[in-house]
């Protein structure tokens, strides 16, 4: 956060907010491509939440903590995918099961482990290092606000859509995935096994979702039961509104994080409801989601 | 040929089924063991609780009424092929309408003013996933995402109106003002909760089941759920069926809110339906999307639900090992490598 005159705190929150729903979104991305709906990535920012922040007080290192979170996301990925994959569940089914899952043991565990099911404050623990830049670039107008002074998850979660970019549409893997939700009889035709693929792609979800919890429960330093609070679904919306492209799904996020930062800003300066306030962002992405869909209807008739 | 083909299937599924209930009752005892510090007691109230007495075992029941609700809500648009992700807010929101309809009308006779309830209920939740499938017939806006998104928005608006105009400042909970007295429904069990509402759920699930498989618009709706496209050809207006599952499923939800309210609670508490739209999915799946296949798996669920309110009352475990112990079941209940197993079995 910075203090400078020039700088727009609407945008600067707003990227700050975008980052868990483009974390999860990029990972449910991979899923989606593979031909599979993801609708455990709530569970898996819940579970990232509270192990990261829970292993870095217990291990005193920040940078470990958020390791074993997110090796503990991707084990209930891993347990989702399995049981979905190898024993031939409906999707849809165990992904609620792993959202209903992530919500109980947490609380259990919690309540075995901190004898309480309310928030659990870990004053302990550091803060995310931040990119601090000299004054002058930081109150570049818009730039500044945009590029600089965020936490160090923020610029990982940017590198990790380009990355993702480059692994979807410049490798063999890519390729073999997008295959895979194409038509996986093509895969299988080629010698290759798509559900490895598939499999693949729910792992990396569990990755990119654990890195989405951890920067919410470790930003707050503390854990509050269902911190995840609806972010994988509205991922899942910002995966279809994107287009599945990680392109589509940065714009989508931005314009999820632009709402949020709006009604933020405006609790405190507007006389409405406060739930009118928090009903903004869904009410925005409906309406987006519909002008989106005449804008198609209209074009696809027109041609 | 065909009858013994078709009770094959039924013995492979129920066997299918029993080894999914013993596979997460084994995680559950499991967990259990590693949770609790007085496990065998734990365990005896987690599956043997809900028979104890009375009070739990009408209880128990009485939770199973709304899921069959919204398990027939669900199951009705997953029969159309269309995906009715809202059932959270429309369950919520049928509870708020049938409330404001109970208050705006302090002296109505209870039976007129509280069928007048219900339909406000079914109206307002009808009309809320109704919306979806219109954009979807429309410009073929994704009903699944815009009813998620419009439901999370409702849920929201409704908070309002609960702590806002229709609140009760001097409740603890944050809850509407009290329905008047006489639009309570007739308690059937006494002391517990369980009311005439049960009824109700037994005969929606029968109507749902004689639309479904025994009338026109039902078996029309049921083709343009298979295909589309063949029921466009075979002269159904497909368009219709895009609309119309949902406004049912919306109202079927509404319904299973309003009752909870008139039934059971007498306002609507913040919160009290929360979790009751996506555990009608999963009871739905259970059932594989038959109306009379609901009542037991809604009971089932409900059942889970009782013994971790009876755990947590008398033993040393919190009450979310519920959701634990159904997110296993969750897990296992469509997994066809237990029922292929169960098949093989039978064949040997």
């Amino acid at each position: 956060m910075t203090n400078s005159p020039f700088s727009i705190p609407l945008v600067h929150n707003a990227i700050d907010i975008m980052t868990p729903f483009l974390l999860a979104g990029i990972g449910g991305l991979f899923t989606e491509l593979a031909g599979m709906l993801n609708i455990a990535l709530e569970g898996l920012i819940l579970t990232g939440a509270f192990f990261s922040i829970v292993f870095a007080a217990a291990t005193g290192n920040l940078f470990l903590g958020i390791l074993l979170g997110l090796l503990c996301a991707m084990a209930l990925a891993y347990m989702f995918g399995a049981i979905t994959l190898y024993m031939r569940a409906n999707v849809f089914i165990t992904g609620l099961a792993t959202n209903l899952f992530a919500s109980g043991f947490t609380i259990v565990l919690a309540y075995h482990l901190f004898k309480t099911k309310g928030v659990i404050q870990f004053p302990g623990i550091p803060k995310l290092p931040a990119l601090v830049v000299p004054p002058l670039l930081q109150r570049i107008p818009v730039v500044g606000d945009i590029l600089f002074g965020h936490n160090v998850i923020i610029y990982v979660t940017w590198a990790i859509v380009l990355l993702s970019a480059l692994v979807i549409y410049r490798t063999p893997f890519g390729l073999r995935l997008r295959g895979t939700g194409l038509n996986a009889k093509t895969i299988v035709s080629l010698g290759l096994n798509p559900r490895r693929y598939q499999l693949a792609g729910i792992l990396i979800s569990g990755l990119t979702c654990g890195l989405a919890g951890a920067m919410l429960s470790v930003e707050l330093a503390a854990f509050v039961p269902e911190i995840s609070s609806g972010r994988g679904w509205i991922a899942l919306v910002a995966i279809y509104l994107g287009n599945k492209t990680p392109w589509g799904i940065f714009v989508a996020s931005f314009v999820f994080g632009m709402a949020e930062s709006i009604s933020n800003y405006a609790q405190g300066s507007i006389r409405v409801p406060v739930e009118f306030i928090l009903a903004l962002p869904y009410v925005f992405t409906v309406v987006a989601m519909i002008l989106y869909s005449i804008f198609r209807y209209v074009r696809s008739s027109r041609g | 040929m065909n009858e013994r083909r078709k009770f094959g299937e039924v013995l492979t599924g129920l066997t299918g089924l029993t080894l999914t209930l013993l596979l997460s009752f084994c995680l559950v005892i499991g967990l259990i063991f590693i949770l609790s510090r007085t496990p065998l007691r734990t365990i005896y109230f987690f599956f043997v609780g809900a028979f104890t007495n009375r009070y739990y075992l009408g209880n128990m029941l009485n939770v199973a009424v709304p899921l069959v609700f919204t398990g027939l809500g669900i199951s009705i648009a997953f029969k159309a092929s269309v995906f009715n992700l809202g059932g959270e807010g429309q369950i919520y929101a049928g509870g708020l309408a049938a409330t404001a309809v109970c208050l705006a009308m302090p002296a109505a006779n209870g039976f007129l003013g509280g069928l007048s309830a219900l339909a406000g209920a079914a109206v307002l939740s009808g009309a809320i996933a109704g919306v979806s499938g219109f954009f979807r017939m429309k410009w073929n806006t994704d009903e699944m995402i815009s009813s998620f998104l419009l439901s999370s928005a409702v849920v929201l608006a409704a908070n309002y109106f609960i702590t806002g105009p229709l609140g009760d400042p001097k409740n603890n909970l944050l809850a509407t003002l009290a329905v008047g007295p006489q639009y309570g429904l007739a308690r059937i069990f006494p002391p517990s909760k369980l009311n005439i509402s049960a009824f109700f759920a037994m005969a929606a699930a029968l109507m749902v089941f004689f639309f479904m498989y025994k009338s026109r618009a039902g078996y029309e709706m049921r083709m343009c759920g298979l295909n589309r496209e063949f029921s466009r050809y075979g002269g159904i207006n497909v368009s219709k069926y895009l609309v119309l599952p949902m406004i049912m499923s919306g109202a079927l939800h509404g319904l299973g809110g309003g009752l909870m309210v008139l039934g059971t609670y007498g306002a609507t508490i913040e919160g009290y339906s929360f979790g009751m739209g996506w555990n009608g999915i999963a009871v739905a799946l259970i059932a594989k999307n038959n109306p009379l296949g609901l009542i037991p798996a809604a009971f089932l669920f409900a059942y889970l639900d009782a013994g971790a309110k009876a755990a947590m009352l008398n033993s040393d475990v919190t009450f979310e090992i519920a959701a634990i112990a159904q997110s296993f079941i969750f897990y296992f209940v469509t997994a066809q490598a237990l029922y292929g197993f169960a098949r093989k079995r039978r064949r040997a």
